[in-house]
């Protein structure tokens, strides 16, 4: 716990009128204010949780919005701002943000979710191919953990896939992947099910961290 | 109210068109057409009246330095609590922000420093700007603190209205469009009076000539009930040297044809928003720094708050500062946060009670103000006022200061409008200066010429804020308000977006003078217990 602080107050430059306006706040807690204090996301916000997301997942959607692939073609005013918000940010930004993040202890919001749980976990056995049979991600299938993720997150990420409005970019090869997926989920309901059925899934203990970043 | 209205209006025929048009006005007011603007609660003329505390020394950590928290914190200080703010900003204010030279705008992904030249009146207000007489309780606190103030122009008729279903989208002087509108309506109503041989209920009480004259005065009718035009739209050539010779009346279909009407035309009449409105004298912040001058050592700034508990007595907050987390606990807590970030803050809060920050909607609003480098607006008769376009931009505002100065502060776009805020928060800054200047054209040919710089801020993406005024539906104001009104414990959720009022500094106030009432009740209370 205690190295990280210490990264932390390494990094901590305090804002002055000589820092440029178009760099990322040196300070990382910039992702806790709409992320929620653990980085374990806010409704209110519309924000997901990111605590549960490896350091691999994380960097890459960043990348991912920086390059336009998320957010870009996007309807909803949420992917907009965090597209805004990773087109700030430096190399060096996304590995302080990340390493900051990887200090916050992994929890889970309950959620109530109507849905029919049983038909869900019929569903998900085609996910868990590539997301693992607990939800618990694969890196090498470029497959985020899906255990401890909201609900209505999930469920936004689902349309969008389904609508195009992720996963049609050239080079998201993952995205591209879950498009096809997401379009042969047919049934509004399949989705609701598929949902209730995942926030049923406790949290993996997986190694989130891929690198040494924090030190 | 409307049902009333028809009901009776439907006994004759004639009426019945003039109506529904008022009607459908009305309505559109009432379903709060301008968002934030929505119909105010009666004032409340008492002023918070604290006494000095006898139940030995007390704390308060209060969340946030807007206007609740600096008010929370002056009025508890001087009754004698031991008051520390906590602040997650570079500065103190909240949306109380003036935009100056240099200024640092914390937009999440898009900051930006004011690019506008080094002068006094060269500012904007990107919070509240205006403040109606019937918000005593922060003028309560501008006249105790002499802060200068100076009337604020809300409505100009020589500004314009523009919108491009109407008028080949030209734009037209609001005193032009308000005249016809008015001469037309009032001949309308004349001439179905006049068809009458006898007025019948519920206009048999009336007397029929008064009417008829009422007709007259309000739309400038001529002789025979007429509208023949009127030099309440200006004149069209001379009036000093020369006859005035008036305006050719617009037909009254271009006129309805516009959606000024709808909405815009009756802005002035608004209770938050009728003249005179007041403004303090160089910027809306003045306030904040005479509460500043009188708090001085009990803000600290960039104070991220990063938990807060609920302990048998009191509360216990922890924060980060310069990377470092701080934990710190006092008797009570005052938190002005936005409650939709309170949401994702770790706290030990009950369920229903965070239930309610969940449910409030962030408020979306834009502002974009560009520096002219030539008061052009002056030269086309137009001293401060709102003109009105039906494009994104909605408004554009001419500065009541500064008046034949060199160079001035255009606001070149306020919107209130949800999706609108959208669209605009999307752009990058210079593609809204763009979007703010190709529109503002279309009221002013040459707009561009004279804009040099501007800045924008989009309340939705304020750092510390995302949002404006928070959002309450109707329904969640009837089941809501008092739970996140009342206290838990030590701790209270305040600001305006406790309050009925949100996105008025009135409603701050008022909303950390019943939190502080509250406070001394719990103190008067606890002595009690001692001493029985």
């Amino acid at each position: 716990m205690k190295d990280w602080i210490l990264y932390c107050a390494l990094f901590a430059v305090l804002f002055s009128a000589t820092v440029q306006a178009e760099t990322f706040h040196t300070d990382a807690q910039y992702c806790l204010v709409c992320h929620g204090s653990n980085a374990q996301g806010n409704e209110a916000i519309s924000a997901p949780n990111l605590a549960i997301l490896p350091d691999w997942y994380l960097s890459s959607q960043l990348q991912a919005f920086q390059s336009g692939w998320r957010g870009h073609q996007s309807t909803d005013a949420y992917s907009k701002e965090m597209m805004a918000v990773a087109q700030s940010m430096s190399p060096e930004d996304i590995k302080r943000a990340i390493g900051f993040i990887r200090g916050f202890q992994v929890s889970k919001t309950v959620e109530k979710v109507a849905g029919d749980v049983s038909q869900g976990k019929t569903l998900y056995q085609t996910c868990a191919a590539c997301h693992g049979a607990a939800a618990e991600g694969n890196q090498t299938m470029g497959s985020p953990p899906l255990a401890g993720q909201y609900s209505w997150y999930l469920l936004r990420q689902l349309q969008a896939y389904r609508s195009g409005q992720r996963g049609s970019a050239e080079k998201d090869a993952a995205g591209a992947l879950m498009k096809q997926i997401a379009l042969s989920i047919k049934r509004d309901q399949d989705l609701t099910d598929l949902v209730a059925y995942i926030t049923t899934l406790d949290i993996q203990k997986t190694n989130l961290q891929q690198t040494d970043i924090k030190k | 109210m409307t049902e009333i209205h028809n009901k009776q209006l439907s006994r004759r025929e004639a009426l019945l068109w003039i109506g529904k048009v008022g009607g459908s006005a009305a309505m559109l007011q009432a379903a709060g057409l301008f968002g934030l603007f929505a119909t105010p609660v009666q004032a409340q003329a008492e002023l918070v009246k604290l006494k000095p505390l006898t139940s030995g020394p007390k704390t308060v950590l209060i969340l946030g330095a807007g206007i609740s928290g600096l008010v929370a914190a002056y009025e508890l200080g001087k009754a004698g609590y031991h008051c520390k703010i906590l602040e997650a900003s570079h500065r103190a204010g909240g949306r109380n922000l003036t935009i100056r030279h240099g200024d640092f705008i914390d937009e999440l992904g898009n900051p930006q420093f004011c690019n506008f030249d080094k002068d006094p009146d060269l500012y904007f207000n990107a919070g509240p700007a205006r403040i109606p007489a019937h918000h005593t309780a922060i003028l309560h606190y501008c006249r105790e603190f002499a802060v200068e103030m100076q009337t604020f122009c809300n409505y100009n008729k020589n500004c314009y209205t523009q919108d491009d279903n109407a008028f080949a989208g030209k734009p037209v002087r609001i005193r032009e469009y308000e005249a016809d509108t008015r001469g037309f309506f009032s001949e309308l109503m004349a001439k179905s009076v006049q068809a009458q041989a006898k007025l019948d209920a519920p206009f048999d009480d009336i007397d029929r000539q008064k009417l008829l004259e009422f007709c007259r005065s309000y739309g400038d009718l001529s002789s025979d009930f007429t509208y023949e035009g009127s030099d309440r739209a200006g004149y069209q050539s001379g009036g000093i040297l020369s006859p005035g010779v008036l305006k050719k009346p617009r037909a009254f279909a271009d006129l309805l044809q516009s959606n000024f009407w709808a909405g815009a035309m009756h802005f002035g009449e608004l209770a938050d928003q009728a003249a005179a409105v007041i403004t303090p004298v160089g910027g809306m912040d003045k306030i904040v720094d005479a509460f500043l001058s009188r708090l001085a050592g009990k803000v600290q700034l960039k104070a991220q708050v990063q938990k807060v508990q609920l302990l048998p007595q009191g509360v216990e907050v922890s924060y980060w500062l310069d990377g470092q987390l701080q934990v710190e606990q006092a008797d009570y807590c005052l938190n002005c946060i936005p409650a939709q970030l309170m949401a994702g803050i770790e706290n030990n809060f009950p369920a229903d009670y965070v239930a309610v920050m969940k449910a409030l909607q962030r408020g979306k609003l834009s502002k974009i103000a560009l520096q002219a480098k030539e008061r052009f607006w002056e030269k086309d008769q137009i001293y401060s006022g709102i003109s009105w376009t039906n494009q994104d931009i909605t408004q554009i505002w001419y500065p009541s200061h500064g008046l034949f100065k060199a160079k001035g502060i255009l606001l070149g776009a306020y919107s209130w409008d949800p999706a609108i805020s959208d669209r605009i928060s999307a752009m990058t800054h210079q593609q809204r200066i763009a979007t703010a200047i190709t529109q503002g054209a279309k009221l002013h040919p040459d707009y561009g010429k004279y804009i040099e710089q501007g800045n924008s801020v989009c309340w939705q993406r304020m750092n510390h804020m995302l949002g404006c005024g928070a959002v309450w539906s109707e329904d969640l104001l009837k089941s809501s308000f008092a739970t996140l009104q009342a206290p838990v414990g030590a701790h209270y959720m305040v600001g305006d977006q406790v309050s009925y009022h949100p996105g008025w500094q009135e409603g701050a106030v008022r909303s950390a003078w019943y939190a502080m009432e509250s406070i001394q009740q719990q103190e008067h209370q606890k002595q009690r217990q001692v001493a029985v």
